[in-house]
This record gives structure tokens, sequence and C-alpha cells, in this order.
């Protein structure tokens, strides 16, 4: 999926939210949006959704779209599971299989013993999870969450994490903002930030993140790899890779969580060897700051 | 778009918003119905009624909905046009509860009325059978109830969230483009309530201008509601 110079904002004479933002969402990408209260996370969110159409630029190549919104009022007169039911055919799912993800997400969820309650007498963490069953349940090649995870209790917030890594595994793309620095740390591939002005920087996602991943490394490690024969379409896949820090000619800074993976991928290729594998403290690589430090401790 | 329909049919019966306008309905054609009418200005009269009826179910289905589940079906229906084809679905499936109260209205008022006939009839058989034989008269106030049909959920659309957000305007609006769409002969719903194109059956068919005013007038107001709801500009409240 591609934002082609998308902006946004809520009518002629009012400031932008978002704007000009260009960016790829590629598969497999997990993708954290940063920024102040009112920085414009859940408006870049929704376009990128489909909830809502950019006011400039494009979004072209959207997978089927999931997208949990920051709060699910269940004011609704369905019971859990005719809402989600419904849900399950709009999202393209017939028959019996629609039933069935249905029972799945909701046994996974735990709301399973509530299901048959109408939404309104549902709790607002009830009324979340199936806010969240239902942007699962077909399995959706592009998963928004806007801070879906608040209000959930423990086990719920885990099947979330694990359906998350899951959407991933398949190839799927899944973007989210949560309150909780630590979220889904060590398997972030990017992360958007969002200043006052509604414009986008990216940052990779590992910067933060070494030590969510349990490699056995120190969170301040990166790990530079030395390659030779690398071509220029490998060193673009390359350069793409989760936790891939920085590409500089023939020589790659990954971060420790993810260096195996990355290994594994380099050595697989025709032609192109590993010449050398070392290690560095995170610091040199200017990746990581103060306030990221803090994070990093939160993540473990 | 089925399961988008299914989904906004559900809604509408399970929130109850039906059992108002039905109501409503059936005093207005009960009241036009006192006294013995003939057929056509008794059919007529429910499809004017038609008007506000399907107008206020309109209304209904624009504002059932939260935000945030407006926004969840919106997704789940793309990946493309998403919140275009939910707020059609949403459009589309009052239109049809109003038609479902029309055809009521119709057959309520078949039943109630005088037919034209060479002689008076009475019973309920008679008068089926009259309509079988002479349907023209009926067919006519069908076609009227279709024009004030889209002309109500036109005005519906026009007056409410999203063209139109801020709650109390919303209804006023809507209840003054109700009385100028019966009374100004500008309207469509207007023009077919007045045609007198009697054919020698006494049918009283609405002349093809209204109809094709009322079609335009519709899919203006649906595509300017499906095109704000899908820039959803953000609520007032």
């Amino acid at each position: 999926m591609r934002l082609e110079s998308v902006g946004k904002r809520y009518g002629p004479r009012q400031p932008w939210v978002v704007r000009s933002v260009s960016l790829d969402v590629l598969p497999g990408r997990l993708i954290r949006l940063e920024g102040r209260n009112g920085s414009g996370k859940s408006t870049l969110l929704r376009v990128a959704a489909g909830v809502s159409l950019p006011s400039t630029g494009r979004v072209t190549g959207r997978p089927h779209t999931g997208y949990v919104p920051e709060r699910f009022p269940g004011g609704l007169p369905f019971s859990g599971r005719d809402y989600l039911l419904h849900l399950a055919r709009v999202h393209g799912l017939r028959g019996p299989g629609a039933a069935r993800a249905v029972d799945e997400w909701l046994d996974r969820l735990g709301a399973a013993g509530y299901a048959g309650q109408p939404l309104r007498a549902l709790s607002k963490g009830m009324c979340q999870k199936v806010a969240i069953a239902q942007a699962l349940l077909a399995r959706p090649g592009l998963l928004v969450l806007d801070e879906a995870w608040t209000g959930l209790d423990q086990a719920a917030r885990g099947e979330l994490d694990a359906a998350v890594a899951e959407r991933l595994a398949d190839g799927g793309a899944v973007m989210f903002v949560d309150h909780e620095q630590a979220r889904l740390a060590g398997r972030i591939s990017e992360r958007w930030r969002l200043d006052d002005s509604g414009q986008v920087t990216v940052a990779d996602g590992f910067g933060d993140a070494a030590g969510g991943a349990g490699s056995g490394f120190a969170a301040e490690t990166v790990v530079v790899i030395e390659l030779s024969g690398l071509e220029s379409s490998p060193a673009a896949v390359l350069g793409g890779l989760p936790g891939v820090l920085s590409l500089d000619g023939a020589v790659v800074r990954v971060s420790s969580g993810a260096s195996d993976e990355v290994l594994r991928q380099v050595l697989g290729w025709d032609g192109v060897h590993v010449t050398g594998v070392r290690t560095e403290p995170a610091a040199q690589t200017g990746q990581t700051g103060q306030s990221e430090r803090g994070e990093r401790a939160a993540g473990r | 778009m089925t399961a988008l329909l299914r989904y906004q049919a559900a809604l509408l019966l399970r929130s109850n918003r039906w059992i108002f306008p039905l109501i409503a309905y059936g005093a207005l054609i009960a009241v036009g119905a006192a006294g013995s009418t003939p057929l056509a200005e008794g059919l007529d009269w429910s499809a004017a009624m038609l008007v506000p009826v399907v107008a206020f179910i309109t209304r209904s289905m624009l504002v059932v909905e939260p935000d945030a589940s407006r926004a969840v079906v919106a997704a789940a229906a793309g990946p493309a046009d998403g919140p275009v084809r939910a707020q059609l679905a949403a459009l589309v499936a009052a239109l049809a509860g109003g038609a479902v109260l029309g055809i009521i209205g119709a057959v309520f008022t078949l039943l109630t009325s005088e037919p034209a006939g060479p002689q008076p009839q009475s019973g309920v058989t008679d008068k089926i059978t009259a309509t079988f034989n002479h349907p023209a008269i009926f067919l006519a106030g069908l076609v009227t109830a279709l024009v004030c049909l889209f002309v109500g959920a036109a005005a519906g659309t026009m007056c409410n969230p999203p063209l139109l957000r801020h709650p109390g305007a919303a209804a006023l609006a809507t209840l003054a483009v109700v009385i100028v769409a019966l009374a100004a002969n500008v309207s469509p719903a207007n023009a077919a309530l007045r045609s007198d194109i009697a054919s020698n059956t006494g049918a009283r068919w609405p002349s093809a201008a209204s109809l094709i005013a009322s079609v335009a007038l519709l899919a203006v107001s649906w595509t300017a509601s499906a095109m704000a709801a899908a820039r959803r500009e953000r609520s007032l409240s």
C-alpha cells in the first residue's frame, strides 16, 4: 500500500492535520505512529484504513483492512455475536466460515461468555473486544489499531499481541498507535513520527526496542554485518528488512534482536557472501537518545 | 453490498426506528381515509404522506449509528470506497423501509376507498377484483408514491448528517424541506400529486418529468451524502 502526498484537513478553513505524507506500507511491516495528543495520529490511521478519504493525494493498493477505533461505544441494537456475524459478512466471509471465525475470536479474546448480551449492556472492555474481533475476523492484509489495547484485560492484551504477530507472519501490515511506549517493542519495523505541523518523519523501529526480542544481546548492541557481492536489488530488499538500521555500501547495521533473521535472509541469496560479523554499541549509530533508553527499559 | 444492506436493514429493524414512522403513517392514512374517498384521491393522499415518513426514516438511519461503528463498517466494506458503500447501504435501507410502508399504505387505501366503477362495491373481494380488472388507477397511484418516496428520501438525505450536522438545524430543515416538497409547485412530489392527466380510466398518472426529476434529486442527494461521509468532516458534537 502506498500513501501518495496524502493530506487531510477537516474543512476548507481548518488547519491541516496531516500534510504531504508519501510513504509505503509494505507487507509484513509493523508500523507505530507516534506524536503528541492531537498531532493527527488517529486521522492518519483513519486515512490509511480507508475510513476517511484524504483531502489531497491518494492511497493506492490498500489490501483488505481491519480497523479498530479508539473508542467503540457499542450503542447498537445487536448482541455481540450478531454484530460480529454481520461484520463477518461485510468483511466478505460467507456461511459457516463466518460463524466459525466469530466463535474463534470471541473465544480467543475471552468474550465468548458475554457474546449473547446486547452490546448496550457490555462493559467498555467487552465492547473493545468486539471491536477487535471484527477487525481480525477476515485475517486482513492491513490491520489498523488505534489504542486498541486500552481497556483490555491482560489475557486479551496478550492475545491481541499474538494476533498482530500472526498478521505479520502472514505477510500482513499492521499500523498502530498506543500510549504504552513498550507496546510490541522488539517487533516494530518502523516508527512514523507526526509533528505539530502535520508532517511525518520515519524512524526505524529498533532504536528503542532491541531488548524486546530477547536475543541474548545487550539492548545497546548493534550487529554489523559486512557483505560482498551485494547487487543493487538485494540491497533494496535488505534495506527493507525489519531491524535494519543502516545500509552503507556493503556494511549493514542491524538491531541485535533481528540479526539472526537478517543473516538467514542474506545467506540465502546467491552470490552474496558474509565477510564479517561484529557488534558495536548502539550509541555509535546515533539512533537512540535519552528518552528512548527509558522506553527500552520499559520494554523489558 | 448485500452484506452491508443486510446489516443496515437489521439495524433499522432492531433499533425500532421503524415503529414511530409506521404509527405516524398509519394515523395519517387513517385521517385521509375517513369518509369514503375515491381510490385515486386516496392513493394520492397515502403517497403524499410518504414524503415526511420516508424523510424521517432516512434521518433515523443517518443518525442511528455511532461514529466509531460507522468507521468500522466503512473499513470492513473496503478496501476501496468502503465509506461510500456503507453510506449508500444505509440510505438504500431507509428507502426500502419507506417502500414497504408505501406498499402497505397503498393496499390499505385500496381496501378502504371507493373504487371507480360502474356500481359501488363494498366487499373486499369486490374491490380487489375491480382493481384487477381496472389496474390503471392503482398503478398510477403506485408511480405517484414512487415519486414521493424518492423526494422524501432526498429531503431526509440533504437535511441530515453528514450534509447537515447540527442536530437542531437538521431536524428543523428536514421538516421545512418536507413541507416545501409537498406544497411548492417546483417540487416533483407536488407536481405528481397535482397531476390530472386523467385517462378515461380515471387514473391520475404523474408526469414523466416529475418521476425523472425525483430520481435526479435522489441521485444528487445520495451522491453528496456518500461523498461527505467518505470525507468525514469531524462531527460538531
